[in-house]
């Protein structure tokens, strides 16, 4: 252990070890969660226009237990049998996730905007045999269906358990002004339905406790779908061992900025995503937190009212979500007055970013890192501690991680390379590929993809995406160091950085910008990169787009972009002319 | 205050079964505007004024637009069109097209500035601001254009009463709506979308009843007439906006700054007519441009909303609303 150098760094309280999990499963740590705060709430819901409804702890454990009684005894799941859920963050998410846990079963997350043949792919991957569904997109169920193996459908709406006469409002806009709910053609039990049935049933003395005799740490809790490192939809095998400890193990490096029962944190990432599962979800519900769940986060004016109306103490999100709320007028002129910190992660935070956000709210911004394949939290800056910007911090405790060679050899500070790491969060595999997992987890370590470097403090700093890096006449380029560069400049709002094939030089740079108001030039673009980059770094060419292509955590997706390069781009490159029909994701 | 529009309106329709508007109208009129502008009202925080107090530029800029802009184009207006008229009816015309450009915004602003998403706080301090500054800049501003069409023993009234009664229509409901949504977000939220909704159909209202009721008066009348009631809005809403743009006003401000400006009270033009000419034969000619205006500046405004709303697509979300 002499090379975890970081250890000594250590904030003072942190251990360098979590202590042993101290829960037989993760149901067993919500419930006891759940019996702490059960008069406090849990989750509110927050639409953009003010309207909310809100659980309370003691709430959401038992009709977590009625679902989970409604898929055991209604619906005949098994232990281990999946269960897929396309929600987006609404107050059914917990109910239905918890649920599914506490049935002993396995839940399998799904972008609820997913097409047919993508539900279909993963569906049938995952062999679910059960599916919860947001009846907003429950069209797309007859043409899936019948290519699956699910027998038992339930719908929910996005206004469950909000106030009657709210929810009532929202099901009349939806069905008559925007017309977001379709007919549901196939055979489905509606929400509230299986609750009524796991009610019923609960009554005349069936016992939750009982589903989970056979359910270990080492049992499949979640199946966390990612394109990994070689971009195959494939399932993440995370265990009820995994989230427990990697849950514990982000907490350790927020020492006392998490105060139990007392913090209200933002959750505008979904929650169907790993980040916001395991930290909102699991981890700030574990210490009593009040999670106001934000059904879209864009465009970010739909924060604003999240915002002024509860004491918002923590923000999680991704650098564009940050980004995006430091151009909002109404978030710099009211910062939210009650918040104590901020963590980022999912993908590299811009200093300039970080420091904006620190100048505006007065808070601390870290960041973290890590994998679908690993909880997701590997390293993070701590809190109370030494926090650097431009590095995702040092490893979170009981974890090793480290920058190896091409051989496999651990580098020393200083030298780049792959980043691999092992812990007790590091997931089992992944589901049905045993290829894919032994090219991923070697010998215990999970290989990352990413290229990283340690410093003398075990401080780590991702230099790229392997599979992003542009191979400029034999030199690397890196996107992100490019894209920062651009970003500096106040008139760029975001910016993504691919390869283009060019017969000179095997590849070039080519940058995706977009324009703030007023718009740059491409020439002051470039100019600004020529005075801070070597010039095989500088863009070849700088093309406006209106936005670009983001994952749903909103992540900047720069395989969407290579798709647009190989494609020969639509976007026009004269800002006046920008092209509607450019790049754009979910 | 539409009551008094449609009121007064009514002296102008031949048909003595037409004339009086019912009691029942009256209310519900203000009941309407009572309970749309407690729905914008829950949609604002203290922080919204707040905003538009510190950065003053919106404000100032419409400040300027309405008492300078808006009367100069009323003069252009009576200059290039009224006075082609014969000279006995121009003048009257002249008097009340002047006094249209002179007076405040109206409540109807702050209901299109919802509508074409503008900044609904920086609306409503513009219509606050007029309002009181209307008291001064009023009398002010036709005094400078409107000399040559005045009567000699011209006392000029300017309804006192009529302007606070303005002020609490606007501000009691603004301001019990904002305590509302302060306890509870939902009622504000539900509250919120019955303004929208009862502004729509307010606007529909407005349309539906005056034209019908005034047919006679729309046929009668000359194009130059015509020409200045609608010139004024649009032309007022246009050129606020592209000199709020011109000196880099966001644009959601630039909107509402636009349609503040544009949009006057009307009723309030009116209420000064029937004060200050109470007795006057050409009553009716001093009333047509009010009227005819009144009744255009819901149309003009409606298209241009449909066109800031428009112009206003890219900001908007692409992902369903309610995801």
């Amino acid at each position: 252990m002499s090379e975890l150098i970081w250890l000594e760094h250590y904030p003072p309280g942190t251990q360098p070890e979590i202590a042993e999990v101290p829960y037989r499963n993760l149901p067993d740590l919500l419930r006891q969660a759940a019996a702490r705060y059960a008069d406090t709430i849990a989750f509110t819901h927050c639409m953009p226009n003010g309207m909310n409804g809100s659980l309370r702890f003691g709430e959401v454990d038992r009709l977590a237990d009625e679902f989970a009684i409604y898929l055991r005894e209604v619906v005949g799941l098994e232990p281990g049998d999946r269960v897929a859920v396309q929600l987006p963050n609404c107050l059914s998410y917990p109910v239905v996730a918890f649920g599914i846990l506490k049935a002993g079963c396995v839940l399998a997350n799904t972008n609820p905007l997913y097409t047919a043949s993508e539900m279909t792919h993963q569906f049938n991957d995952a062999g679910a045999r059960a599916l919860v569904i947001i009846d907003m997109f429950a069209d797309r169920l007859p043409e899936v269906l019948p290519q699956t193996q699910i027998e038992t459908v339930v719908t929910v709406r996005i206004s469950e358990f909000l106030p009657s006469v709210i929810a009532g409002i929202i099901r009349a806009t939806q069905r008559y002004w925007s017309r977001t709910v379709p007919p549901i053609t196939v055979e489905h039990t509606p929400l509230q339905g299986a609750l009524a049935a796991g009610r019923e049933r609960r009554q005349g003395g069936s016992d939750v406790d009982a589903y989970l005799a056979g359910i270990d740490l080492d049992s499949l809790a979640v199946l966390q779908y990612t394109g990994g490192t070689t971009g195959v939809s494939k399932g993440a095998m995370l265990s009820h061992g995994n989230l427990v400890s990697n849950t514990l193990q982000m907490l350790a490096m927020c020492g006392s900025y998490i105060r139990p029962g007392e913090e209200t944190v933002l959750t505008a990432l979904p929650l169907y995503h790993v980040f916001a599962f395991t930290v909102n979800l699991v981890g700030f519900y574990y210490m009593g937190a009040r999670n106001i769940l934000i059904p879209s986060p864009r465009p970010p004016s739909n924060l604003k009212r999240a915002l002024e109306n509860y004491p918002v103490t923590w923000i999680t999100g991704v650098n564009t979500l940050f980004n995006a709320l430091l151009h909002e007028r109404w978030f710099l002129e009211y910062p939210p007055h009650a918040l104590r910190a901020s963590a980022a992660g999912g993908m590299a935070l811009h200093h300039s970013v970080a420091e904006r956000w620190r100048e505006v709210t007065d808070t601390p911004i870290v960041e973290g890192y890590g994998l679908t394949e690993s909880s997701p939290v590997l390293t993070f800056n701590p809190l109370g501690g030494t926090v650097k910007d431009g590095t995702i911090g040092m490893p979170v405790p009981s974890t090793e991680v480290r920058c190896v060679d091409e051989a496999g050899s651990p580098l020393p500070p200083g030298q780049a390379g792959e980043l691999v790491a092992r812990g007790p969060q590091i997931m089992q595999g992944y589901w049905q590929q045993p290829e894919e997992t032994e090219a991923t987890l070697k010998d215990g370590w999970l290989h990352t993809g990413d290229i990283a470097e340690m410093d003398e403090m075990g401080y780590f700093r991702i230099v790229d995406r392997k599979k992003d890096m542009i191979l400029v006449s034999g030199f690397n380029v890196y996107p992100n160091e490019v894209e920062e560069r651009i970003v500096e400049l106040p008139t760029v709002r975001e910016a993504g950085v691919v390869a283009v094939p060019d017969p000179k030089t095997g590849e070039s740079v080519r940058a995706y910008v977009v324009a703030d108001d007023p718009a740059p030039s491409e020439a002051e673009i470039l100019a600004h990169c020529r005075e801070h980059l070597t010039a095989y770094k500088v863009p070849r060419g700088v093309w406006f787009v209106d936005e670009l292509p983001k994952s749903p955590v909103g992540k900047i997706l720069r395989k969407e972009l290579r798709k647009d390069v190989a494609a020969g781009s639509p976007a026009a490159k004269d800002p006046d002319k920008r092209s509607t029909t450019g790049p754009s994701g979910v | 205050m539409w009551n008094m529009s449609l009121s007064a309106l009514a002296m102008q329709a031949p048909d003595p079964d037409h004339e009086v508007v019912t009691q029942f109208e009256q209310v519900m009129l203000v009941a309407l505007v009572f309970v749309i502008m407690f729905g914008l009202g829950a949609g604002l925080t203290p922080r919204d004024f707040i905003s538009a107090l510190r950065r003053p530029w919106g404000l100032i800029i419409g400040w300027v637009t309405q008492f300078a802009i808006m009367p100069f184009l009323a003069f252009l207006l009576v200059l290039g069109l009224i006075l082609q008229l014969e000279p006995e009816f121009a003048a009257p015309l002249a008097l009340g097209a002047l006094l249209m450009g002179s007076v405040p915004a109206g409540t109807t602003s702050n209901i299109f500035t919802f509508f074409s998403k503008g900044n609904l706080g920086l609306s409503l301090m513009m219509t606050t601001n007029s309002t009181l500054w209307a008291v001064v800049m009023t009398p002010l501003a036709l005094l400078v254009y409107g000399n040559r069409f005045m009567p000699a023993d011209l006392d000029l009234q300017i309804p006192i009463d009529n302007i606070v009664v303005t002020l609490v229509i606007l501000l009691v409901p603004v301001a019990a709506a904002m305590v509302v949504r302060r306890y509870s977000p939902n009622v504000g939220a539900v509250m919120e979308l019955m303004g929208g909704f009862f502004g729509l159909f307010f606007i529909v209202f407005l349309v539906a009843t005056w034209v019908p009721r005034n047919w006679i008066l729309l046929v009668g009348t000359a194009w130059q007439v015509y020409a200045v009631a609608v010139g004024l809005g649009l032309f007022g809403i246009t050129i606020a906006y592209w000199v709020a743009r011109a000196i880099r006003l966001h644009p959601k401000n630039a909107r509402t700054v636009g349609l503040e400006t544009g949009i006057q009270n009307g009723p309030l033009a009116i209420a000064i007519v029937l004060l200050s000419f109470p007795d006057s034969p050409q009553l009716g000619l001093l009333l047509l441009v009010p009227a005819l205006y009144s009744l255009f500046i819901v149309i003009v405004a409606t298209a241009v909303t449909l066109y800031f709303r428009r112009a206003n697509l890219g900001e908007e979300q692409k992902i369903p609303s309610l995801l």
